[in-house]
């Protein structure tokens, strides 16, 4: 069972504290995780063990925490639990306390520390898990969330999504998307809204010979309901969706993916037959289906990148040419295309030649950013860049200019979004819903489909 | 109106201002006044002053300033009980509130302040809302329960509140039942005796119907089941399966445990085994696409799947590719798995990945790819030649940390093929200079006296001098001027050990370096079985037994997989079963170079003539007072001297970026009741001329790690009470504490002395076994292991055989008369863990008995029948 929970800015400050069964140190627990994730340079592995005396180890209280949205969400325990439901349990209480505040982040919870901890007293009772459901809680919470702007439903611009982690962004939610599920309990007119996106994870790794050495797309289908829980839905998929390597769909080559799995409430009457998926949705976000696709690609890969290097040893002079192609069809496009190269130790200066002018090139962090807002389907573009690179100490190496590259170069990753596009290359065909408001107009839908880079690792 | 704002409140004035609003007239002021405590409450800000005015706020029928009220009371009711008296009379009357809300936190918080001057008050109301006619108000109070119990158990009891627990258990909401099995499990769990959850298959197949949600809590039930038969274990495999494509990442591992331990019990050549072995791929597969932390979590729980079976994952190896923004606990883990499924199949591939990695930013990554570079030669012989020419690329990066690290892994190269890769040797002279870690600097020195000694007969005369005077110069510098006890002591034992008997010396020291093998990076093989019973616990993530970090009685018990017995067994496994396997266990030796050990590897093999001692005497020997005459010269007798060449607990190089998980582990080994292997014999009596020496040693993290210092009578100033003299094999455990350079106490022990005349001490208490299991084994032993001998001259009678041998550890199971021959029946175990049973058959009148023994290894018998032999002749 679960003696803590936590929720730490991430700069350490405690926003969020309570102690479920007063066994343990108290909240100076929380300094000594803080001080133990400062402490390393890197990220600190999510399920750690620490000791405050040191001498015995059974005093040791174990910590198991997520970061989402640049937050801490921690629990400690003294058990030898199953940390798969702690994780479990926290990435749901995250997407819980979204559900109710509209979205995860350090304003937003200490805007509503009196909900959060409403909510908690609910969610956990002596450390005991009791439900995590929004539906249910919703009979228990009596504090409103407190938010920072009004909605408005005409601010279609920044239609964005609502989970999808991107590169750029770690959280790039529309207005619309992120108010919570209960704050509209008199605004009637607000609710009857559906959001249904497709979400792609690519990553990909290609060797410095231009050989892909690994792809796969990690695919999503999420929703988000403010229609009143418990209104039918249907979701048609693409209907040459074949699981399995052995299945055949329709005439073509069919959309394959490896593996699917679904949420516990789907329905899945009419999925073998009509590849429908049949749900009544409480009301909040819900990870309707989830999917993965390796190494058969049924379209070619979005980006090719062709990079050439030259250096010069003796004058720590680097040369890197870069050449990007994309490839997706050409009514497509990629936005937010970002490529970030590691440089060598120490290099000083930057000179550039970029193919057009909308592209933007600089040294950040000891490696080179090159920002190309938006590539468009079937073109190519490059950029040389020219870097001096401080020699290594000693005597000067009588080195030639050669193509051999200088170590800490590379590998290049590239990150980008690609709306409207799945590389699966699959498709919501419809979203129906059975629901009938009764009264004021239809219930507004929106389903989006959206690729975007996990990883995408060029090496040179 | 936000609540962001109550955290900048100016610190002085605040209380008194906050009290003033809690008095205040308007309800939303009030309410606003408790949501600024709360919040100030979390800064961490000492707020009970209050509380007298919270209490006054109470009295109130607006909901969501009760609620906020009885937040704060949760927080400072268990620090403050006196002041929740106060708020004793407001408890009670919300238990009986309409609102059903109101009558739950009111039992919620209640739980949270028992103070024994008004138990009376709240057992009552607590008792009533077990029965409330809502779920919401049951499943609170039974937690409520729990929670008292802590505070008082004996009310609990004393009040019959547990009956109404096990009532809830057959609730018709599935969270009230969940809660009170909770509630119930937790208090048994403080009563180690009590029987509150007895698990049978009857009561697994209530708890099946009553809880339809709890599926993690029923699957570890299952799991801690051992079917009877490979039947059964088939079917229950069938009805979990399709759980692993559950959403839930618990689930999913909690059904793989559930496989991993199943597996055991089916045949490994039926088709449904096979299957089972492909089903549980995907899943684990699909595991790595969830979040960086449960990936992390996974990743540990695969590391232990890949070793116990490699073949799941085998086909795999492409999941566990380094993502470039994988956080670096994921990376690391990763590394780790795909040097567990390097095979010469993929080795080429593997490489190629590792070089990449090597030219990375993260420097423990880094090293780790290194690292991994050198165990894949070690791994997969036929990659060696390439595994050296990669790693020789390394060095000409010239980046400090990398060099460094690709010395320390030539090392163990060079341990597995020696005389093979001597001519990277120049190569890696070019970079002396620049190492300055230890690890690195020892495996330099290591690499280059050992390519000397190599060739020390070819060498002409001066160089072999040079050698000799720097061995002399070094027991000199180690003996006498070296603080750390470690080091002198194995200076000593050294110099001892040449100055007294050379010939031993070279036995002991010069034995056969152990190959290296890529069996160091792996869990020991029962710590491993341990470990996959754990699979989804904390265990399988620390690599560490749960008794080595949590309390109470649940971690004492030690799982072990099951064992298959073929279709129709019955009963418990005999001991001797598990025993038996753990000898079979590849001899693991550490990584670890001895600078010393090697330094002395002179090639030297004489024959050995040690004269044989019946009894030793063990003294405080001066060593260096007396130098080499008086040392002979005192009654210091050679072969008395054991000596270990394993290597000194060097602090574990760390080779991960967990460093601080690994800091905590250290000394584990030596905790009460953390694992120990069990002892292996380095050093065979047959080998040394009846110096045997033992030992055994843990296991982190690729680090082979010995919990064994060489302890003789040559150790001044012995902190150790050592029987004097030392009984002919006679085995003693010492531990002693030794002071390390980091000043930290740490604790090295097992020692086994072993004098050639195999006496009773070798026998162990607690050879008696039960009954049936004797029956069952003595049916289980082939009978191509039963011995028989005769015992000759021997003049007792039947029960004074008995009670003789019960003296010396052998253990009369059964006694049987047949046709005027007394049969015993007869249990003994060895130190080393072995069963042998024996039956004696004793006639009066006649001094010649038979003894027939049936052992799983017979080649003990032979050497038992002596010992039976002396005890009865003595």
């Amino acid at each position: 069972m679960i003696s803590q929970f936590f929720i730490l800015s991430s700069k350490g400050d405690p926003l969020i504290y309570k102690d479920f069964r007063g066994d343990s140190g108290g909240r100076d627990v929380a300094e000594l995780f803080y001080r133990k994730l400062t402490g390393l340079p890197g990220d600190e592995s999510p399920v750690v063990m620490v000791t405050s005396g040191g001498k015995r180890h059974h005093d040791g209280r174990h910590f198991i925490h997520i970061r989402h949205s640049s937050l801490y969400l921690v629990v400690t325990t003294s058990e030898n639990v199953s940390p798969f439901s702690l994780l479990e349990l926290l990435s749901r209480l995250a997407t819980l306390l979204g559900d109710y505040c509209g979205s995860l982040g350090e304003g937003t919870i200490s805007r509503n520390v009196a909900l959060v901890y409403e909510l908690l007293d609910e969610v956990l009772d002596y450390g005991y898990v009791q439900t995590t459901s929004t539906e249910m809680l919703r009979n228990f919470i009596q504090t409103e969330a407190v938010v920072s702007k009004p909605f408005s439903l005409f601010d279609l611009s920044s239609v964005g999504l609502f989970g999808a982690e991107t590169q750029q962004s770690k959280v790039a939610p529309s207005s619309a998307a992120s108010r919570p599920v209960l704050s509209s309990r008199s605004d009637q007119s607000q609710k009857n809204e559906v959001f249904l996106d497709v979400v792609e994870r690519l990553s990909v790794l290609i060797a410095s010979n231009g050989s892909l050495l690994k792809v796969d797309v990690q695919g999503e289908i999420r929703l988000k309901s403010f229609l009143p829980s418990g209104s039918e839905m249907r979701i048609g998929l693409t209907e040459e969706f074949c699981v399995g390597k052995s299945e055949l769909r329709g005439y073509g080559p069919g959309i394959r993916v490896d593996e699917v799995s679904f949420h516990s409430s789907v329905n899945l009457d009419e999925f073998e037959s009509h590849r429908i998926l049949r749900l009544q949705p409480p009301q909040g976000e819900l990870t309707v289906m989830r999917y993965q696709l390796s190494d058969d690609l049924p379209s070619p890969l979005p980006f090719r990148l062709f990079p050439s290097v030259q250096w010069d040893r003796g004058s720590g002079r680097l040369q890197v040419y870069l050449k990007l192609r994309c490839d997706l069809p050409s009514k497509s496009q990629a936005l937010n295309v970002r490529l970030h190269l590691p440089l060598p130790r120490g290099v000083v200066s930057l000179s550039q030649e970029l193919s057009s002018p909308e592209q933007k090139a600089e040294l950040a962090d000891g490696a080179l950013r090159w920002d190309l807002p938006q590539v468009q389907g079937g073109s190519q573009l490059s950029g040389l860049f020219q870097m001096d690179v401080p020699g290594p100490p000693g005597p000067p190496s009588h080195g030639l200019s050669t193509s051999a590259s200088p170590l800490g170069l590379g590998p290049a990753s590239l990150s980008f979004e690609l709306p409207r596009h799945t590389c699966s290359g699959l498709q919501v065909r419809f979203l129906r819903l059975a629901f009938r408001p009764c009264g004021n107009a239809n219930p507004h839908k929106w389903v989006r489909h959206l690729s975007h880079s996990d990883a995408y690792v060029i090496r040179i | 109106m936000t609540d962001s704002k109550y955290f900048t409140t100016n610190k002085k004035a605040e209380i008194f201002e906050l009290k003033a609003e809690l008095n205040n007239e308007k309800k939303e002021k009030r309410k606003e006044a408790v949501k600024k405590v709360i919040a100030v409450i979390t800064v961490g800000k000492d707020v009970s002053s209050v509380f007298p005015d919270i209490v006054n706020c109470m009295q109130t029928d607006n909901l969501k300033l009760k609620k906020l009220v009885y937040l704060y009371l949760m927080n400072y009711a268990k620090s403050q009980p006196d002041m929740a008296i106060i708020a004793v009379n407001s408890f009670v009357k919300d238990c009986e509130d309409p609102n059903l809300l109101i009558q739950a936190l009111a039992v919620r918080t209640m739980g949270c302040i028992w103070v024994d001057k008004i138990t009376e008050y709240l057992s009552e109301p607590l008792l009533k809302c077990l029965e409330d006619e809502h779920p919401y108000v049951r499943k609170t109070a039974a937690v409520c329960v729990a929670k008292l119990h802590d505070i008082n158990a004996q009310m609990v009891e004393d009040q019959g509140f547990l009956d109404y627990l096990w009532g809830l258990i057959a609730d018709s909401n599935p969270m009230v039942v969940a809660n009170a099995v909770a509630a119930l499990s937790e208090i048994s769990e403080s009563h180690p005796n009590s029987n509150l959850l007895n698990l049978n298959t009857q009561n697994i197949n209530k708890l099946r119907t009553a809880l339809n949600k709890g599926q993690i809590f029923m699957l570890d039930c299952l799991s801690n089941y051992n079917p009877k038969n490979d039947r059964k274990a088939q079917s229950i495999c069938e009805r979990v399966t399709p759980q692993l494509s559950h959403a839930n990442s618990a689930v999913v591992l909690s059904v793989v445990k559930v496989l991993m331990k199943f597996l055991e019990l089916l045949p490994k050549d039926s088709d449904y085994y096979n299957m089972l072995l492909k089903k549980l791929a995907p899943p684990l597969v699909t595991l790595m696409s969830g979040e960086s932390e449960v990936q992390y979590a996974s990743l540990r729980n695969i590391n232990l799947i890949v070793q116990k079976r490699p073949e799941i994952l085998k086909q795999e190896i492409k999941v566990f590719f380094v993502k470039y923004n994988d956080p670096i606990y994921v990376k690391l883990e990763k590394l780790d798995i795909r040097i567990h499924l390097a095979s010469q199949a993929n080795i080429a591939q593997v490489l190629a990945e590792l070089k990449e990695y090597a030219t990375e930013v993260n420097v423990d990554f880094v090293r780790k790819a290194v690292w991994a570079t050198g165990r894949c030669a070690i791994k997969v012989e036929q990659s060696a030649e390439h595994c050296v020419s990669t790693l020789l690329d390394l060095i000409k990066t010239k980046v400090n940390y990398v060099v460094q690290e690709v010395i320390a892994v030539i090392r163990d190269i060079f341990r597995k093929y020696s005389n093979k890769y001597e001519s990277i040797i120049a190569t890696l002279c070019e970079n002396l200079d620049s190492l300055d870690e230890p690890d690195a600097r020892s495996a330099m020195i290591w690499i280059l006296l050992e390519s000397f000694l190599e060739g020390f007969h070819d060498e002409n005369t001066q160089e072999q001098l040079t050698l000799l005077t720097l061995v002399q110069q070094m027991l000199t510098l180690a003996t006498q001027d070296s603080d750390n006890p470690d080091l002198r002591e194995r200076g000593y034992t050294y110099w001892a050990l040449l100055s007294a008997d050379p010939v031993t010396a070279k036995e002991v020291v010069l034995s056969e370096k152990p190959l290296i093998s890529q069996e160091t990076e792996l869990i020991e093989p029962t710590a491993l079985e341990e470990l996959i019973c754990h699979i989804g616990s904390l265990a399988s993530v620390y690599h560490k037994p749960s008794n080595a970090f949590v309390e109470g009685s649940h971690g004492i018990h030690r799982k072990h997989l099951p064992i298959h017995h073929g279709s129709t067994d019955a009963g418990d496994s005999p001991v001797g079963t598990t025993t038996a396997t753990n000898l079979e266990q590849p001899q693991v030796i550490p990584s670890q170079g001895d600078l010393l050990g090697s330094l002395l590897n002179l090639d030297l093999s004489l024959p050995i003539n040690v004269p044989q001692v019946s009894s030793m005497q063990m003294g405080a020997v001066d060593l260096l007072g007396g130098g080499l005459d008086s040392l002979v010269g005192q009654s210091f007798i050679p072969s008395s001297v054991p000596a270990t060449f394993a290597p000194s607990p060097t602090p574990a190089v760390v080779r991960s970026g967990l460093n601080d998980l690994f800091e905590l582990s250290t000394g584990i080994g030596m905790a009460p009741g953390g694992y120990v292997a069990p002892k292996a014999v380095w050093l065979p009596a047959v080998k040394a001329k009846g110096l045997e020496i033992s030992g055994t040693f843990t296991h982190r993290q690729g680090v082979g790690w010995i919990l064994e210092s060489s302890l003789t009578g040559v150790i001044p100033s012995t902190p150790l009470a050592i029987h004097t003299p030392l009984m002919p094999n006679q085995s003693i455990d010492v531990s002693l504490s030794l002071n390390t350079l980091g000043g930290c106490e740490k604790q090295y022990r097992c020692l086994l002395l072993q004098l050639p005349q195999p006496t009773q001490c070798a026998f162990v208490e607690g050879g008696k076994m039960e009954h049936q299991v004797f029956l069952a084994t003595w049916k289980n032993i082939p009978n191509e292991n039963e011995l028989q001998f005769q015992i000759k001259e021997c003049h007792l009678n039947a029960d004074t055989v008995s009670s003789e041998l019960q003296n010396n550890n052998v253990y009369t199971i059964a006694k049987r008369n047949v046709e005027g021959r007394d049969i015993l029946y007869q249990s003994l175990k060895l130190t080393n863990g072995i069963w042998i049973l024996a039956e004696l058959r004793v006639q009066p009148g006649n001094p010649n008995y038979t003894l027939s023994r049936k052992c799983r290894a017979p080649e003990v018998s032979q050497y038992i029948y002596q010992v039976h032999n002396s005890i009865l002749k003595n």
